[in-house]
């Protein structure tokens, strides 16, 4: 059978809109769902439920705020590199990467959490050493660090990045830095659909635009790694540690917008311009990425376990232990080995069915990613700072913290689900006016 | 040597553009046509499916290719550096856990490995190289570089006839219908 070839006939002058109504109810069901689970961690967060949770919930908040932040980054990455590539076969599709990256600014919300002292006190223990220097340093924290009972050499020589004011003043510049690229380019897309005469002039701005974009993406997507994970442990550094997080980031953002693209075509929306040949397309990327995380993050483990540098390699060695190696297995074979062999085939990539239960599991090997990233630090981190002197009640695991763990995963996924709604249902589903849409309509592999 | 006797290649036909030359293949596909050919000084999207080509069985061979490399390498350094002479680096295990240490070079053989039963089974499965090819006896057929678009039907055909094909090449907008004829050199 010939290939049906789409025409400008079928592309409707006004654009498909997703009828707001028919995911009300999801909508509803999220928000109510992400503020009664914000009512519920404020509390937790500020210590009205003790210490044990304070401390415990606050790592769990730092994971799902995480989670979903990785989401939002990988899907400004993805509207980026369609820019700047000067891509024609993703147009169809190209919103749906703008609207996911656009979620980005507005997880500054369940990042405001993390600037809390209370908080920082079990998250961060340089802070806790920064703000005890200071006050034995007399208002000096570099003094402070530098000299007496709360010297520290490290902290000393990583003063001038690792400090409290540009701390915040980063966290705080984050979020607008990249949150206007991603504004800005997904404005001059929507704003072509109302051009009366669209040209390629904004096709052309965005390309250009988007090569700034791209080193303000991997400073802030390495930075933001870096500053709230990383830092966990201020002793421990890894040049591969933004990589590593970018490339769960990007593996993970192109399937949630697999996800998105399958949904909205079972909904009846985007069936003239989105095809098989997308879902390959699409697929295809998943494939690299899932090589690229194997890539990125054997690497890092390798340079670590290789050299076997005391100071370096205690990441590893925490998550070696005990029951977290089986956790380092189960990322081996299942966020690389399994996939790697799952995606292989051409033809299972064009069935949705099936990119739905492989999205969804690689979904859910990011989640497993990032517990390892950040909860090992838990156990060591909180009971030490709730009984610093006495070793014997330091404990690997805090018993019943994976409730909070869940509790504040839903809560920031329900606020992440209900902004992507939000930015779905807002403007039209693809850019129908975009001079490229039909070479995107009728890409073939 | 024009004496000398000519076996019947097949017909060769030209077409004024690459989208005339996307239709006709279709016609030609839908003839049932096996064994014949498209000549073009580019490639043309989605010709193969015009064509009615199926997908090369190449990435089992590569899959099975790249297998090989990845076994051969983790048996190469594993019954070298833990069987034969076990080597001890800074006191790490000389046992199955070593394994991190050998996957820079099970790596780089299921690539190398890869790689070459892709280009070795592409060139097997084209029957390359070849030192010459019959349809180079059309005159026309170095047009195919520069800005011809030609078809040819090869006479090994089971629906192939003398007559019969060449009146279905120029229903299907074929002009300059040549008969190519293998002289054998």
């Amino acid at each position: 059978m010939a290939h049906h070839l789409v025409t400008s006939a079928e592309i409707p002058e006004e654009g498909e809109r997703l009828e707001v109504d028919r995911l009300k109810k999801i909508r509803t069901i999220c928000l109510i769902v992400a503020g009664a689970g914000g009512l519920l961690s404020m509390p937790a967060l500020f210590g009205w439920f003790g210490d044990g949770v304070q401390g415990s919930y606050s790592f769990s908040w730092l994971y799902g705020f995480f989670f979903f932040t990785t989401l939002a980054m990988g899907g400004c990455f993805w509207t980026l590199l369609h820019n700047v590539s000067n891509s024609g076969w993703g147009v169809s599709v190209r919103r749906v990467m703008e609207n996911v990256g656009y979620v980005f600014p507005w997880m500054f919300i369940p990042m405001l959490p993390l600037l809390l002292p209370e908080v920082q006190t079990y998250l961060y223990e340089w802070m806790d050493k920064h703000r005890l220097a200071k006050e034995a340093g007399g208002g000096s924290t570099s003094y402070g660090l530098h000299h007496g009972p709360t010297a520290d050499h490290l902290l000393h020589v990583k003063y001038w990045y690792l400090n409290l004011e540009f701390w915040y003043v980063r966290m705080l510049c984050y979020f607008p830095l990249l949150g206007f690229v991603i504004y800005f380019l997904r404005k001059l897309s929507v704003d072509q659909d109302t051009d009366p005469t669209p040209g390629t002039s904004r096709l052309k701005r965005a390309r250009f635009h988007s090569c700034w974009g791209v080193p303000v993406l991997a400073v802030v997507l390495t930075f933001l790694a870096i500053d709230v994970v990383k830092t966990l442990d201020y002793k421990w550094f890894s040049t591969m540690w933004g990589v590593y997080v970018f490339a769960g980031s990007a593996l993970n953002a192109m399937a949630v917008i697999i996800l998105v693209t399958i949904a909205l075509r079972r909904m009846g929306y985007l069936k003239n311009v989105v095809g098989p040949e997308h879902d390959h397309l699409m697929g295809k990327l998943i494939f690299a990425f899932t090589v690229f995380w194997a890539y990125i993050s054997f690497d890092q483990y390798f340079l670590y376990w290789y050299a076997n540098i005391t100071e370096e390699t205690r990441y590893f060695i925490l998550r070696n232990t005990a029951g977290w190696n089986y956790v380092s297995i189960v990322l081996v074979f299942g966020h690389f080995v399994a996939p790697f062999l799952l995606l292989i085939r051409q033809d299972l990539k064009r069935r949705n069915g099936y990119m739905i239960v492989m999205a969804c599991y690689l979904l859910f090997m990011h989640m497993i990613d990032l517990y390892h990233m950040i909860i090992p630090e838990r156990g060591p981190s909180v009971t030490k700072v709730l009984h610093p002197h006495s070793p014997d009640s330091w404990a690997l695991w805090l018993n019943g913290s994976i409730v909070g763990d869940v509790v504040a995963f839903v809560t920031v996924g329900c606020f992440f689900v209900y902004i992507l709604l939000r930015n779905i249902g807002s403007v039209a589903l693809y850019p129908h006016r975009d001079p490229r849409i039909l070479e995107s309509a009728n890409v073939h592999n | 040597m024009s004496s000398s006797v000519k076996r019947v290649y097949g017909y060769l036909a030209e077409f004024e553009s690459a989208s005339a030359l996307y239709k006709a293949a279709e016609k030609v596909r839908d003839a049932g046509f096996r064994k014949w050919d498209c000549y073009t000084p580019f490639p043309v999207h989605g010709l193969d499916d015009a064509m009615g080509i199926k997908r090369s069985i190449l990435p089992y061979f590569v899959f099975f290719g790249g297998l090989t490399g990845l076994i051969t390498a983790f048996l190469l350094s594993y019954v070298t550096q833990v069987g034969i002479y076990p080597t001890t680096v800074q006191g790490k295990p000389s046992n199955i856990f070593t394994v991190p240490a050998f996957f820079p070079i099970m790596f780089e053989l299921t690539v190398l490995f890869s790689g070459f039963t892709t280009l070795f089974g592409f060139l097997g499965l084209s029957q390359l190289p070849r030192w010459n090819h019959p349809i180079f006896a059309s005159r026309q057929i170095h047009r195919a570089t520069d800005d011809g678009y030609f078809i040819e039907i090869e006479a090994k055909d089971p629906k192939f006839s003398a007559e019969g094909t060449k009146g279905f090449l120029d229903e299907i907008g074929g002009e300059n219908i040549e008969l190519v004829e293998d002289d054998g050199t």
